[in-house]
């Protein structure tokens, strides 16, 4: 016995000297990591908000990062973030040097970092526009006017994302013009993740209505995904600016001092009439790039103050 | 004279005869607990409002049947093997730092430990002066075990940035504080004569501490570092939620672009792991003589059994490679950059993230709110406990050996009918365990959310699944090491196979129960944040609206309430516990 409770503690020993020498061997050595002086090969970090099939703009990033490398001539990463909040917090640390935000992040991260640029928007951003849908059993009625979101009172209702303009923050703004409050909605009112999701909860029912962002709809239109038998179309919003790239400020004292501008150029420049620029241009549902800056968000800030999403 | 003692017997007669009063303090507690959980039934607003979304149904059957056919397309299948593997790494590298820091704090969190150097070891009582430096040290490591891994995560991302450094460390601070306790609690139960012995010889605390202490203890300390490497895994899975990377990560990416069968690939591949890990450690927890969670917790060392050492032990040596084999592989997939702990960036950043959060902002008519969401989270989380722990007591019976031939409950039968439908039953309950503890407690919640109103009540079943799952188990296990001598001699005596269940295992059985559902009440008290993140009611949805403003500053005031409502559970869940044992 007393020899058994030896040898197993021998095998014991070596098995743990194994696992700490392996752990020692996976530390990385420490005096590979560059000084701060050296940092012409630290790559230039891109991000996106995954709020439109996050899945699918995950695994086909990798296009534009390849097609920015060639343009700028400096390494391009992709760092894929699950949500919002995430997002901000890495673009304000520094660990995102672009990011692909929405209309409310993007004011969030430009509080947050000073200096940080809008640079490009879509060719739709500038006129965008929120669609509240309703499931078609429950007799909601395509309405006129704003005053016309009264009608949602006593019915089940969900937003996107907390943090999305066109999911939460516009369609609320919207609500409280017209009188809705959050109260007003029969139970407590959801936040589904994902336009995506949003429209299957209200097709499915789980939600009499909800709100998405137009170019989600069109696109699910589209393909066929939206099912038109059950899901209806109630209001179009009035049109404010959403989604932009936001750049950190920090890129030109590491890349040179135009970087900034041959960003933009570059993302203006991308031409859907060549087939793999095209492939980008489709991924984030645009025609081309346009030109933003940063006052065009004024108005999302105020309404972001209002709704206590910018404090 | 025979008067007396006529006397003295009657008395006697009348002491023994008169049964005890039922309004003792246990029926108290427990019409105090059955209380809570209808008041809490009442928070949910079950009898006033819908909660039952009946529209949901199409689209949870459409979850449901992708089960059946999960993408297994090459490139997602690469996919789940690296999240895989990226989970199983920072639940290594959590368990490993966890357990050092358990090392440490858990010999100065001891009472021994101060005993020893303050020389006071001799005296029956604790003494005063060695009471200090203990009670301030058992103080510091009861506030980072108050706080989820989650919240954890939040905060390192804010110091860190995307790095695998903010999963490993939001594993390792609450895990370590809660192994150094666990730690701290054994090495106080462990008999201390040969310590004595040396520390009275001249030996220095530490020396003394290496040479007895520590060894004597060792199989109870790596039994419970098995323990909490289950425990890792499953909380590396939920540390995706915030973006982490992982199989968490990946299955809420798919559940947004609602790809359901994928999820279902990411699913099987969580089953998997944590099937495998769990059986791993049960194995080998077996092996080392304390296979009970319990025994740590309710720590009885001094009467348990010796490991028995036989062949099997070489399981343990093979076991240790193969642990140390995936190390490796894990090694290749993430890389740890350990100079970002005090690289300039990072203390700037923490400086500027203290300045964002101090001073708390503490309003008084938020009071109202914020009390009204306390409740709210209690309700849950004693909601959720209630159903785990109705749930866990009906699953572990089926789930335990006890009624394959040769168990207590069917010693005689060796028919390969018996066998057959015994086995059946046991992997049926099993699986049924393991989905529902390797499904993260948010997922639940997302999945119920189809089809139930955003509200306390998803919140709380998702976490009455989760821990459901957990309890099953460890109550199975209680069963299969409980003492056969009384239910054999039932058996011998003539008992009935529900005879025996019902006046031997049950009763020796259901006060560990209890204790156990006790102490995940209070893990459950903590998970409550975690489904609140994903819009289940209750403070953690208020938290999540603070994170999505960046209100830091209230964000501290919802936190400092967790807080509270955590001590307080805890205190009483500890109280509860002494009573049963």
């Amino acid at each position: 016995m007393s020899v058994g409770i030896k040898s197993m503690k021998k095998k014991l020993l070596c098995g743990i000297v194994f696992f700490l020498l392996t752990l020692a061997a996976c530390s990385p050595k420490s005096s590979e990591t560059s000084p701060s002086g050296e940092t012409k090969n630290q790559p230039f970090t891109v991000g996106a908000i995954p709020d439109q099939d996050p899945e699918k703009l995950q695994r086909l990033y990798s296009k534009l990062a390849t097609y920015l490398q060639k343009q700028l001539g400096v390494p391009v990463t992709y760092k894929p973030v699950t949500d919002y909040t995430a997002a901000v917090t890495a673009f304000k640390v520094g660990d995102l040097d672009m990011v692909w935000f929405g209309g409310l992040t993007g004011v969030q991260a430009q509080l947050q970092v000073k200096g940080a640029q809008a640079i490009a928007q879509r060719n739709i951003d500038n006129q965008f526009h929120s669609i509240f849908i309703a499931n078609k059993t429950t007799g909601l009625k395509p309405i006129q006017n704003i005053n016309g979101l009264k009608e949602l009172k006593g019915h089940t209702f969900t937003f996107g994302s907390e943090s999305s303009t066109s999911g939460r923050l516009m369609p609320q703004y919207f609500l409280k013009q017209a009188g809705v409050s959050l109260n007003d909605f029969k139970g407590q009112v959801g936040f589904s993740s994902s336009h995506d999701a949003t429209l299957k909860l209200v097709e499915a029912g789980t939600y009499d209505a909800g709100v998405l962002n137009e170019q989600v709809w069109k696109s699910r239109v589209q393909s066929g995904e939206a099912n038109l038998n059950k899901v209806e179309v109630l209001w179009r919003t009035p049109s404010y600016y959403d989604y932009h790239w936001v750049i950190n400020p920090s890129v030109n004292q590491r890349y040179g001092n135009d970087f900034i501008k041959k960003v933009q150029t570059a993302l203006l420049k991308l031409n859907p009439n060549v087939p793999q620029q095209k492939e980008i241009l489709d991924l984030f549902g645009a025609q081309k790039f346009i030109p933003t800056k940063n006052s065009n968000y004024a108005q999302i800030e105020t309404i972001g103050r209002d709704i206590g999403m910018i404090k | 004279m025979p008067q007396i003692e006529h006397k003295a017997i009657q008395n006697s007669v009348a002491k023994t005869s008169t049964r005890p009063t039922l309004f003792n303090q246990r029926s108290l507690w427990s019409l105090f607990g059955i209380a809570a959980i209808i008041s809490s039934i009442a928070q949910t607003g079950l009898f006033r409002q819908d909660i039952i979304n009946p529209g949901g149904w199409s689209v949870f059957l459409h979850f449901l049947i992708a089960s059946l056919h999960p993408d297994l397309s090459p490139e997602l299948l690469s996919l789940t093997l690296d999240a895989t593997i990226v989970t199983l790494a920072y639940a290594m590298y959590g368990t490993a730092f966890s357990v050092f820091l358990g090392l440490v704090g858990g010999v100065l969190a001891s009472q021994v430990w101060w005993q020893s150097v303050f020389m006071t070891y001799s005296h029956r009582q604790f003494q005063p002066t060695a009471i200090a430096p203990w009670l301030i040290i058992r103080a510091l490591l009861s506030i980072p075990r108050a706080i989820h891994e989650l919240i954890w995560g939040l905060f390192f991302i804010n110091i860190f940035g995307l790095d695998p450094l903010v999963a490993i460390l939001a594993i390792t601070i609450p895990f370590g504080a809660v192994t150094a306790k666990v730690f701290s609690e054994i090495l106080d139960e462990t008999p201390r004569q040969p310590l004595i012995a040396l520390l009275s010889s001249g030996v220095s605390p530490p020396k003394a501490f290496i040479y007895s202490l520590l060894p004597q203890a060792f199989p109870y300390l790596l039994s419970y570092t098995f323990y909490r490497f289950e425990c890792s895994i499953r909380s590396a899975a939920v540390l995706g939620i915030i973006g982490a990377g992982g199989l968490g990560y990946q299955i809420l990416l798919s559940l947004q672009s609602l790809r359901y069968e994928q999820i279902w690939t990411f699913f099987f591949a969580l089953f998997l792991l944590n099937g495998s890990v769990d059986f791993w450690s049960a194995l080998l927890r077996h092996h080392l003589g304390s296979p009970n969670r319990l025994d740590l917790n309710s720590l009885k060392l001094q009467g348990s059994k010796r490991p028995t050492i036989n062949r099997q032990s070489h399981l343990i040596l093979f076991a240790s490679s193969i642990g140390a084999i995936a190390l490796l592989l894990c090694s290749f997939s993430i890389k740890i950059d350990y100079t970002k702990l005090w690289a300039p960036r990072t203390i700037q950043l923490l400086e500027e993230f203290i300045g964002e959060v101090f001073p708390p902002n503490i309003n008084t008519t938020q009071f109202g709110e914020l009390f009204n969401l306390s409740t709210q989270t209690l309700a849950m989380s004693i909601l959720a406990i209630a159903l785990a722990g109705l749930g866990g007591m009906l699953l572990c019976f089926p789930a335990a050996r006890i009624l394959l031939p040769g168990g207590v409950l069917n010693p005689i039968s060796q028919s390969p009918h018996h066998w057959f439908w015994g086995t059946i039953i046991l992997l049926l309950t099993r699986s049924l365990l393991l989905i529902s503890r390797a499904i993260p407690a948010p997922i639940w919640a997302l999945i119920l959310l189809f089809i139930l109103f955003p509200g306390i009540l998803p919140g709380a079943i998702a976490l009455g699944l989760h821990n459901l799952g957990i309890l099953g188990r460890l109550m199975a296990e209680v069963i299969e090491e409980l003492d056969e001598r009384p239910l054999r001699s039932l058996q011998a005596l003539g008992a009935t196979s529900p005879q025996v269940f019902l006046y031997g295992v049950l009763p020796n059985a259901l006060p560990q129960f209890i204790a156990y559902i006790l102490y995940r009440w209070e893990v459950c008290m903590r998970e409550t944040v975690i489904v609140g993140l994903v819009g289940a009611g209750g403070l953690g949805r208020l938290l999540t609206e603070q994170l999505s403003s960046f209100d830091y500053k209230s964000l501290v005031t919802t936190l400092l309430c967790f807080i509270v409502l955590t001590f307080g559970v805890d205190l009483l869940s500890a109280s509860f516990r002494r009573l049963v044992r």
